[in-house]
């Protein structure tokens, strides 16, 4: 059991602010997300949770108690890091083991915790190998199983998958959120791969900077991303963002090729962003300015098709292989109810509904 | 002429065989990804190329010149690698003009060179700041105009967007497409992520075990995968493939998979492939290739788990042998626990020969 929450936080080294008045809650059993470019914070945070850190301001809060001043082996929290740090010299049972040995827990104990771990991983099968006989995944999965027997009340992964190949991430990522729900433990993970991210987080925190900008649950922060930040960094391939003139009663943006009917309660606008998937193109029929086709890129499933469209390039992913060639000349448009509008400071804008096409 | 020929390629290291006989042309100005696994022999393959291994059998012509015996430095080959090697005591512009003032090129042709590249990469801003301080995206940016800059008739990459982040990966797969329609040079792209090999290579070299699996379009290889192997890996996620065996049923052939009952009936084609089969079959479809179907229409799994990334609803259903994920555009009130009536679309289903592995073809 344990909820963790940063009550305006803040750490600087050397001068340079790492956290930035950072706070946030994280509710007991939930898989809580942070996501940013490197530099962004996240691994000070973890470090901060952990007591590795001491905030300069603001309290870390278990459970509701402050423990700025609490040792880390208090604290009761696991780590899992990046680079795996199985001891190479011990059995992969004897590495899960490990922890429960060095407190001198009862024999039949440890060996229960050790074989609830390893079914929880399926490795069962594997308890025997030395680290340097195992793969990737499998080093991974001890590594998890070593951090799961402790029995702590919560759970730290730093990027802990992404030294696997693609495929592995894809299948290990999912194995993540099933070990997790069925611990019932909280866990707090960091991740630069924003897939895996949207795909394990009930809940995701956006930093950039130091700064949390948006907290919230993968679909809200990918459906209404707070300011262009976030619009740009969720979502791949990234959102389009737009500069945006008002024209009578519509909005144009790309030099007059995307045009969506305004509404009259909308001030302040300067860019729009329409996500790839929601930018229709269709052959060009003649009428007004087409956009020109730069590039293709099939990818079986789902066809991602770069325009040139004045200034700045437009993206849409299109389902399916269709028949669309570099040179090719075509109309763009939009569902405006698709359509998010930014205001001066990069700060979205509420969504019009029900506006007319 | 770059054309690329390897013949009859064997590399052994002790009594270990890393590739066993490829043969493979690689086109003037072709962008080609050798695709696969760690282990599958794709480094070693490019290792000979670049002329940093030597053959066990079999050679190497650019054009028609045999590479035997020519050493690295002379075979005009352009080469990045994972870790960027970037010299941290020289700003990027000392960087990228390295290779132009060893050759002892003219200073106004080194000053236009360096510059066009420079502008390519979107590396102008920062041409005059030290390597050391760049972030890590920005160095590998750097490590491939300075191959780049030099215009090797070749260009070998091994992995070299690995280390990058997520976000930049994307982006950098588009400049070095761009790049190469600038240079036309004869790419070679060493790789283990299929979306980079998809959105890049004119033809995709798919490895496993040392051994060339297949070659050919990217949609030729997703649509028209030679084998399982190619089948699960290509594709995000990979195909579907579920074991059962060739029935008879009402209107024509369709497939009996066992626990999870009777397929969909098979399309002409896929039916004249089934009709060739000589024992149990695999049967494939694309995660993105099903419909939502009223109950007894089509199959029925149990769904697992629900994983939506974005735009994507990724679907887990059943469990073991009987797994399959499907893939949808939209969130439509999946739930865990539910079952997904679903049908794979008749023309893009495939079969395979269960003992063989490979693909089961109809015409």
């Amino acid at each position: 059991m344990a909820e963790i929450s940063f009550r305006n936080v803040t750490k600087r080294y050397r001068g340079t602010l790492a956290v930035d008045d950072a706070s946030f809650a994280v509710a007991d059993n939930e898989f809580f997300c942070f996501f940013g470019p490197p530099l962004s914070g996240k691994s000070t945070i973890l470090r901060l949770i952990l007591g590795l850190e001491t905030p300069d301001a603001g309290e870390v809060l278990i459970d509701g108690r402050v423990v700025n001043a609490m040792p880390p082996a208090a604290r009761n929290i696991a780590m899992v890091f990046q680079n795996l740090a199985l001891f190479p010299h011990m059995s992969a049972a004897d590495n899960i083991r490990f922890p429960l040995v060095e407190r001198r827990e009862n024999p039949s104990r440890i060996a229960a915790r050790l074989a609830d771990a390893a079914a929880k991983l399926h490795i069962g099968h594997i308890l025997h190998k030395m680290p340097g006989q195992l793969s990737g995944g499998e080093r991974q999965r001890v590594a998890i199983a070593r951090a799961l027997v402790r029995d702590p009340a919560a759970y730290l992964m730093d990027d802990p998958i992404s030294a696997l190949d693609a495929r592995l991430r894809e299948e290990t990522r999912v194995e993540l959120k099933r070990i997790q729900r069925e611990a019932g433990r909280t866990l707090i993970y960091v991740t630069h791969d924003q897939e895996e991210a949207m795909s394990v987080a009930d809940r995701m925190a956006i930093l950039e900077q130091g700064t949390i900008r948006q907290i919230g649950s993968p679909v809200e922060i990918y459906d209404n991303p707070a300011t262009t930040y976030v619009a740009r960094f969720l979502g791949s391939p990234a959102m389009n963002i737009l500069p945006a003139q008002r024209m009578g009663s519509d909005f144009t943006a790309a030099s007059g090729l995307l045009t969506v009917a305004a509404h009259d309660s909308l001030t302040g606008v300067t860019e729009m962003g329409l996500r790839p998937e929601d930018l229709r193109v269709t052959p060009f029929a003649g009428t007004g300015q087409p956009a020109t086709v730069a590039e293709v890129e099939p990818l079986g499933g789902y066809t991602v098709v770069t325009l040139s469209a004045g200034d700045q390039p437009l993206r849409a992913n299109l389902r399916g292989q269709p028949d669309i060639r570099v040179g090719a000349q075509v109309a763009l448009s939009c569902d405006p109810s698709k359509v998010i509008y930014f205001g001066a400071s990069g700060k979205a804008l509420p969504r019009m509904k029900g506006a007319a096409t | 002429m770059t054309t690329i020929h390897l013949e009859h390629l064997v590399k052994r290291f002790g009594p270990f065989t890393a590739l066993k006989t490829m043969d493979l042309t690689i086109a003037d100005g072709e962008f080609v990804a050798l695709l696969g696994p760690s282990g599958c022999g794709k480094s070693t393959t490019m290792n000979m190329i670049a002329g940093m291994e030597r053959p066990s059998e079999g050679r190497i012509l650019f054009g028609d010149r045999d590479m035997a015996g020519v050493p690295m430095g002379q075979r005009g080959v352009g080469f990045v690698f994972q870790n960027y090697a970037i010299f941290t005591h020289m700003t990027v512009r000392q960087n990228l003009s390295y290779g132009l003032r060893a050759t002892r090129r003219p200073a106004d042709e080194v000053t236009r060179r360096t510059n066009a590249m420079a502008d390519l990469l979107q590396l102008t801003p920062m041409l005059d700041r030290p390597a050391a301080g760049l972030s890590v995206n920005i160095l590998q940016r750097v490590a491939i105009g300075r191959s780049a800059v030099m215009e090797p008739a070749i260009f070998l990459l091994d992995e070299p967007l690995s280390n990058v982040d997520a976000a930049f990966r994307a982006v950098m797969r588009t400049e070095l497409k761009q790049l190469q329609r600038t240079f036309r040079q004869t790419m070679v792209y060493v790789t283990h992520d299929q979306l980079e090999a998809m959105t890049m290579a004119d033809r995709i070299a798919v490895m496993d075990h040392g051994v060339l699996q297949q070659v050919g379009t990217p949609l030729e290889i997703y649509n028209n995968p030679d084998n399982l192997f190619v089948a699960r890996f290509i594709g995000s996620p990979g195909m579907n493939l579920l074991p059962g065996r060739p029935v008879a049923v009402s209107g024509g052939l369709a497939i009996d998979l066992g626990a999870l009952g009777v397929t969909p009936v098979l399309g002409p084609e896929q039916a004249a492939a089934a009709g060739r089969a000589k024992g149990p079959v695999i049967y494939g479809f694309r995660p993105e290739q099903a419909a939502i179907v009223a109950p007894g229409q089509g199959m029925a799994m149990p769904i697992n788990f629900v994983e939506r990334i974005g735009a994507r609803t990724i679907l887990h259903l059943g469990q073991g042998q009987d797994a399959a994920k499907v893939v949808f555009e939209n969130d439509a009130g999946f739930e865990p626990g539910k079952m997904l009536h679903f049908a794979p679309l008749p023309p893009t289903v495939r079969l395979f020969d269960a003992a063989s592995g490979t693909a089961l073809k109809g015409v």
